[in-house]
């Protein structure tokens, strides 16, 4: 079992990646620091045989606040939210051991799986004087394990998640996401969300967009072992993969952001001949309000929901949206294109209307705004303001527009927010794609 | 703010030569959108004889529109208050909660723009334009011939808080292939600072029901009120037969907008006090529809350039514009555009009449290829989507007693939210839909003061 990340292999050379591995399993916590990357970063198994050890540690938010969570380590054995994202292959036989570090007992459920079994016995909810105590069967508090498999029958999105105490244990953490790649006549489709060539997308831009949000007064008591009241529930933290916006559009496996590795950051380049395929975006809502996920730029296709392609027999009924609204415990899969459109350029096909001199714009003192309207191009900027913006690229945001979740504890341009980076067709000098 | 500052407008020496010449794609009254969208080349008449920034697009005009960015005071229903928070007290007398709003400046001369200052309205105008047509041989310059869109947004700055500094922006919401300079996000291009205005420019390629708001300090400007619906009418639309989309089973007879949203008076207290708000606080008190709650949802647009300072419609509606009110006559294929800013998830329900939804977020549920569209009593729309819905009104009329038209509800399905400020009865997002006998003229429907 390796942690690997999609494009920095793909960036390293064979013998720099295998260094790159050894220093991963060789760092405690398995962070890798050693290669910034971005988007989607599976753990992976040949055996297809997992261990998540559930423990405790500690996110950081863009405002200072550190909070105590549960979480699902991986092969590393850190603590790290969310819990690794799993990639299988259709039809195999999945294994997950479950380890229980945490204090109370602890159970992993998977929802969208069928034929699910823990420790060899159909895995059901455990009852106890004709109560549900678990969904289905813990692993006992304080070093407890319990062993769950399944055939992941059918490509698509899937959470998992506690199934022990739930509104508690995932509202702390307890959560991760699983990607089954479809098998098309016994080969695997790393470049298709579902069996269908319509799903297929560049496997250079697939991204994990996991969506929870946390309050962290709950997390307070649990961490001082004091009675929480569900009724008082309120989320002040909105996250995608763990993070929040400006966090969110660090790479993968930050150096500051140590228990949080996976960025969210989309990074493409316009649709054209040299770039025919759409980017992937794996959406999964692991909270319990539904999140109205707002990309700026241009309409995602949906082409999956659930783990269900979006075809009735031959027939497309894929949709497109500017708004991709996703209910608890739902994930959809788009697919997202950006295209030139009016191919704006100066001297030959300039904006039809004047940019306003500096001293008659705001730009924000921390902009990503290259000060120019042209794609590949940069303009001077206002005194004191730095940019963020490398080449001349384009930015645009994607957020939740339930605003007042895009906002870390108030704070706006915050929370479940990221950002959709649009390079010119030739590419950025020195940057990823 | 004192009340001076909602003195009474000189009266305009505006005609309806002068609208036409503006050419505007643009609604501030919003209710009786069939008179704008005739189709592409029509050329519509303004839907009231008097001096309104209302006009119909006309078929060489470039679809160019002035916006003006500020603050000001809006109207509620009565309700049972909410002290100190509402009904603020600062306000001016017939007005009862601090907002944020767009305003349409495009028929007032340049030197008078400034006193728009402190007269916001919720919700912004119903903005509609035709496609983008670069195929267009009509008109002098491909600027003219291809519908590209102008919108000139003016800051004016905030009356009542002379102390912030904000900018403003336009982001239009669901614009395909935007490119970040015209799409309004402050943190990634520009925004347009206090005394200062900027040009946006756009060409809708893409047929459908949008929505626009502001995206400076987003989470405080929307709730504010800066939000509004705008549409992008098809090329083949024809000046006797319109469509929503491309495919010939859109067609409709009359159109009808749509901006929902909630309105928390908490934060609008504190903006106009002078203290802040934690927005994950979130707690509306009010349900709105086109910046209204039942019962002022059923009464006519007002215009905030009137001199009418004495008739309801006239005074307290003044700064909340847009009426709800939908109206047709029997067997009309009516089109409701349906926009949600508000943070809240809506599920809106017809009593009596089947509603088909044809188009979710600007992108058709059917074209040449497929047919998603399908029936439901309840449309359900997020935060930030759209829906587009045609209803065919029935074949026979019963009228109401006493009334020419027979009503049919339309509302949240959502209970929690069809009240005022939590007071017993109906109140928040909830209008009606009234059924005429055949061969009732428009006039005669109500929309219109």
């Amino acid at each position: 079992m390796t942690t690997t990340s999609r494009h920095g292999r793909r960036r390293a050379a064979l013998v720099s990646a295998l260094l790159v591995l050894l220093a991963l399993l060789s760092l405690p916590g398995g962070s890798a620091q050693a290669v910034p990357s971005e988007g989607l970063q599976c753990e992976t198994s040949p055996s297809n045989s997992f261990t998540l050890t559930a423990t405790s540690g500690y996110i950081l938010t863009p405002d200072g606040n550190s909070i105590f969570m549960w979480g699902y380590a991986g092969a590393s054995g850190a603590f790290q939210l969310p819990g690794p994202t799993l990639c299988v292959n259709q039809g195999a036989t999945v294994t997950v051991t479950l380890r229980n570090l945490l204090r109370e007992p602890v159970s992993i459920a998977f929802p969208g799986q069928t034929g699910v079994q823990a420790d060899g016995q159909p895995a059901q909810p455990v009852l106890s004087g004709g109560r549900i105590t678990s969904l289905v069967k813990p692993a006992a508090a304080s070093g407890g394990t319990v062993t769950y498999s399944f055939t992941a029958s059918r490509p698509g999105t899937f959470l998992y998640e506690s199934g022990t105490d739930v509104a508690k244990q995932v509202q702390m953490g307890l959560y991760g996401a699983l990607v089954v790649r479809p098998v098309v006549a016994g080969t695997p489709q790393p470049a298709r969300a579902y069996a269908s060539a319509d799903t297929a997308f560049d496997p250079q831009h697939e991204y994990l967009h996991l969506l929870s949000e946390i309050d962290p007064v709950l997390h307070l008591a649990v961490e001082r072992r004091r009675s929480f009241n569900l009724g008082a529930y309120a989320a002040r933290y909105f996250l995608i993969n763990g993070r929040s916006m400006p966090d969110t559009i660090a790479p993968n496996n930050a150096a500051w952001l140590p228990a949080q590795p996976y960025g969210s950051t989309i990074h493409i380049k316009p649709k054209d001949a040299s770039h025919p395929l759409p980017a992937l975006i794996r959406y999964l809502n692991v909270s319990s309000a539904t999140y109205p996920f707002h990309p700026h730029g241009n309409d995602q296709r949906v082409v999956g929901r659930d783990g269900n392609p979006l075809v009735t027999g031959s027939t497309d009924i894929s949709f497109e949206k500017f708004l991709v609204d996703i209910g608890p415990g739902q994930t959809a899969d788009t697919t997202l294109f950006w295209t030139d459109e009016e191919q704006w350029a100066p001297g030959t096909n300039e904006i039809p209307v004047d940019l306003p001199p500096l001293q008659d714009q705001i730009v924000t003192g921390d902009t990503w705004f290259s000060e120019s309207p042209y794609l590949g191009h940069t303009g001077e900027l206002p005194a004191g303001v730095t940019s963020s913006n490398e080449c001349g690229e384009y930015y645009h945001v994607a957020h939740s527009h339930a605003l007042q979740q895009a906002t870390n504890f108030g704070a706006a341009f915050g929370g479940m927010m990221t950002l959709i980076r649009i390079d010119p067709p030739a590419g950025c000098p020195g940057a990823t794609p | 703010m004192t009340s001076d500052e909602i003195r009474p407008e000189p009266a305009r020496a505006l005609d309806r030569r002068t609208l036409i010449k503006g050419g505007l794609g643009l609604l501030a009254g919003g209710l009786a959108l069939e008179e704008l969208a005739r189709g592409a080349r029509a050329v519509a008449a303004p839907p009231r004889a008097v001096a309104l920034p209302m006009a119909a697009p006309t078929g060489s005009a470039t679809q160019q529109l002035h916006l003006a960015a500020t603050d000001g005071w809006a109207s509620l229903p009565a309700a049972t208050p909410r002290a100190p928070f509402w009904p603020d007290p600062l306000a001016p007398p017939g007005y009862d909660v601090y907002v944020f709003g767009f305003r349409d400046v495009t028929s007032v001369p340049a030197n008078l723009v400034v006193n728009e200052r402190g007269k916001a309205q919720i919700c912004a105008p119903v903005l509609g334009f035709d496609q983008y047509d670069p195929a267009a041989t009509t008109g002098a310059t491909l600027e003219e011939r291809s519908n590209a869109v102008r919108i000139t947004l003016s800051n004016l700055g905030l009356s009542v808080r002379p102390d912030l500094t904000d900018g403003h922006t336009i982001h239009w919401h669901g614009f395909t292939n935007a490119i970040p300079l015209f799409d309004g996000v402050p943190e990634l291009s520009i925004s347009v600072p206090i005394g200062r205005e900027f040009t946006y420019y756009y060409r809708p390629h893409e047929p459908g029901t949008y929505m626009y708001h502001c995206h400076f300090e987003d989470v405080e400007h929307v709730q504010m009120g800066m939000t509004g619906v705008v549409y992008v009418r098809p090329l083949r639309n024809t000046p006797t037969q319109k469509f929503a989309y491309d495919a010939a089973s859109t067609a409709y007879d009359r159109e009808f907008a749509f901006m929902l949203t909630e309105l928390w008076v908490e934060s609008h207290y504190r903006d106009a006090h002078i203290q802040t708000t934690d927005w994950t606080d979130f707690k509306p008190s009010f349900w709105l529809l086109n910046g209204r709650a039942f019962p002022d949802t059923l009464k006519p647009s007002t215009d905030p350039l009137t001199t009418d300072q004495t008739s309801d419609s006239g005074a307290n509606l003044r700064y909340n514009p847009v009426s709800s009110l939908v109206a047709a006559n029997v067997s009309e294929r009516v089109l409701l555009r349906l926009a949600n800013l508000g943070y809240q998830h809506h599920a809106m329900t017809l009593d009596g009449i089947p509603m088909r939804v044809i188009a979710k977020d600007a992108s058709p549920l059917v074209d040449t290829s497929r047919d998603l569209s399908f029936e439901t009593n309840t449309v359900e729309i997020g935060p930030g989507e759209s829906r587009d819905v045609i209803i065919t009104m029935p074949s026979t009329v019963t009228p109401d007693s006493g009334k020419p038209y027979q009503a049919f509800r339309l509302y949240d399905r959502n209970y929690a939210y069809l009240n005022n400020g939590g007071d017993a009865g109906y109140g928040g997002q909830m209008t009606e839909v009234r059924l005429f006998p055949a061969g009732t003229p428009t006039s005669a429907h109500g929309l219109t003061a």
